[in-house]
């Protein structure tokens, strides 16, 4: 429910509305709704930026029981989505340095081995598919991380302006690394 | 592509620009355009096609390594709504002078209590005539609120955005030391200062790369007031926010809040006063209270 006074996205109490603040189930409610909706998003998120599945479930408790709050205080409800993956990106990244399990990314990240196969085509559809994915895996690893960053936020559905801010770059530069990285993919592919 | 005169032009769609038309950034004129031109190249249909390929492999790749990882949502929604509640139930306790403030009665009881509170704290600091003086800056005005410019300024450390935006503001504020928080009442001419009586406190925040340097330190009092550092802490969470949401460029931040840090608050929430959230119980208390003042200390 936006706030009665917004101006520039900054919410103001007001008498009126002040029932909100003192009615928690129902932000309770709409944080779980959005729990729902952008878990799994997240999850994928926190997953490919190295953190092992148990603690990435953790920073993302953190990230809802902070949106709780932000929302209890009456702040900004302006671009709620971009709002979660950026409060999700910093306390993602605070936890991968805190474990120093940078080393572990590539195991507990994107590995072929993983994978489940398809079980429609052929055997030799598979090993190709298979390979064409480890190719591109392997590309996508030697992406800078802020061009990672782009490239999995953009699979997650985020405009380039929500990217931008996530990564706290310009949407410029959103533009030119996915371009980028783009190009390199299609090079790999020998497309 | 069109030109501007409207005619097709035989300049070819940059890869960016056609990334940029396939995900909706581009403007509607500028996308027509763009579909104008694909549908008379065949060359750059075929380079868009590859583009659009190597999207869904990369999305398909993304969504089949990282899924078979997901738990199901079940245990963690459960515990989050526990958790939830749990928040919910100490917030309730926490901020029922907030809560309650609706009732007009409760408002003027509060009232009545803030006012009480401003005559015995005035009755207090009135005592403590040994720490009055006078102050260079903002004397009609909580002189102690805002810091002495010549004396500190405000000093900053090198770091990224990265580093400022990879933890939350309130997680990067450190404990000044021993030495230095002497230091710092030394130079402002404060005498047998009581850690209980000030914060010594950063000009510029940690979280907005403000340095742990005398020249930004500065001894603020506890002492209740409009401009407390509670509303300091609401400031710089919300230029920490701005920054790390692209919104505010850091320098512009530090800038600022150097300069003086209420009116920034005044332009950042726009807002002559505090807003109700930002200040605790004690800031009700404007009415009557004399400023503890620190002694003039030399300018250096």
């Amino acid at each position: 429910m936006p706030p009665a006074d917004s101006i520039n996205g900054l919410s103001f109490p007001t008498v009126a509305d002040a029932a909100l603040a003192g009615n928690p189930s129902e932000i309770e409610r709409e944080v779980i709704e959005l729990f729902e909706q952008f878990r799994d998003p997240l999850l994928r998120y926190a997953l490919s930026l190295g953190i092992p599945v148990h603690d990435a479930e953790e920073v993302i408790q953190e990230v809802f029981l902070s949106l709780f709050r932000h929302l209890q205080l009456r702040r900004s409800r302006k671009n709620l989505r971009g709002w979660i993956f950026r409060v999700a990106h910093n306390l993602a990244l605070k936890k991968l340095f805190a474990n120093q399990r940078s080393h572990a990314k590539t195991t507990s990240d994107w590995t072929i081995a993983e994978e489940p196969f398809d079980p429609s085509p052929g055997p030799e559809e598979q090993l190709s598919s298979a390979q064409r994915r480890h190719r591109l895996l392997a590309v996508v690893h030697a992406l800078p991380e802020a061009d990672q960053g782009c490239l999995r936020l953009r699979a997650e559905g985020l405009r380039y302006r929500e990217i931008a801010a996530v990564l706290g770059i310009s949407l410029g530069a959103v533009s030119i690394s996915l371009t980028r990285s783009l190009a390199r993919l299609i090079r790999a592919d020998g497309r | 592509m069109l030109s501007k005169d409207g005619h097709l032009s035989d300049v070819h769609v940059s890869d960016q620009e056609m990334l940029l038309a396939v995900d909706g950034e581009l403007s509607t004129r500028r996308a027509a355009d763009v579909r104008a031109h694909l549908a008379a190249c065949w060359g750059c249909r075929a380079r868009m096609a590859e583009i659009e390929a190597t999207i869904a492999d990369f999305a398909r790749t993304h969504r089949q390594t990282l899924d078979p990882q997901l738990p199901p949502i079940a245990g963690p929604r459960a515990l989050l709504r526990a958790r939830l509640a749990e928040t919910a139930s100490k917030r309730e306790v926490g901020s029922w002078w907030i809560l309650h403030f609706t009732s007009a009665s409760r408002a003027a009881a509060l009232l009545c209590a803030a006012v009480l509170i401003a005559a015995m704290v005035g009755r207090i600091l009135a005592n403590q005539s040994t720490l009055r003086g006078t102050s260079s800056i903002g004397a009609a005005f909580e002189p102690s609120a805002l810091p002495d410019s010549r004396l500190t300024p405000g000093a900053t450390r090198r770091v990224s955005i990265t580093d400022v935006c990879s933890m939350a503001h309130e997680e990067v504020v450190g404990e000044v030391s021993t030495p230095l928080r002497h230091e710092v009442f030394r130079e402002y001419g404060i005498v047998n200062a009581h850690p209980e009586d000030y914060e010594v406190d950063y000009l510029i925040a940690p979280g907005l790369g403000g340095a742990e340097d005398i020249h930004n330190l500065w001894p603020e009092p506890y002492t209740s007031r409009t401009w407390n550092a509670h509303v300091k802490d609401a400031l710089e969470e919300r230029l920490h926010d701005m920054v790390c949401g692209g919104q505010l460029d850091l320098s512009t931040a530090q800038r600022d809040i150097a300069a003086d840090w209420i009116a920034a608050y005044k332009k950042y929430f726009h807002t002559d006063r505090p807003l109700v959230l930002h200040s605790r119980l004690e800031s009700v208390n404007v009415v009557g209270v004399g400023g503890v003042q620190p002694a003039p200390r030399q300018a250096q």
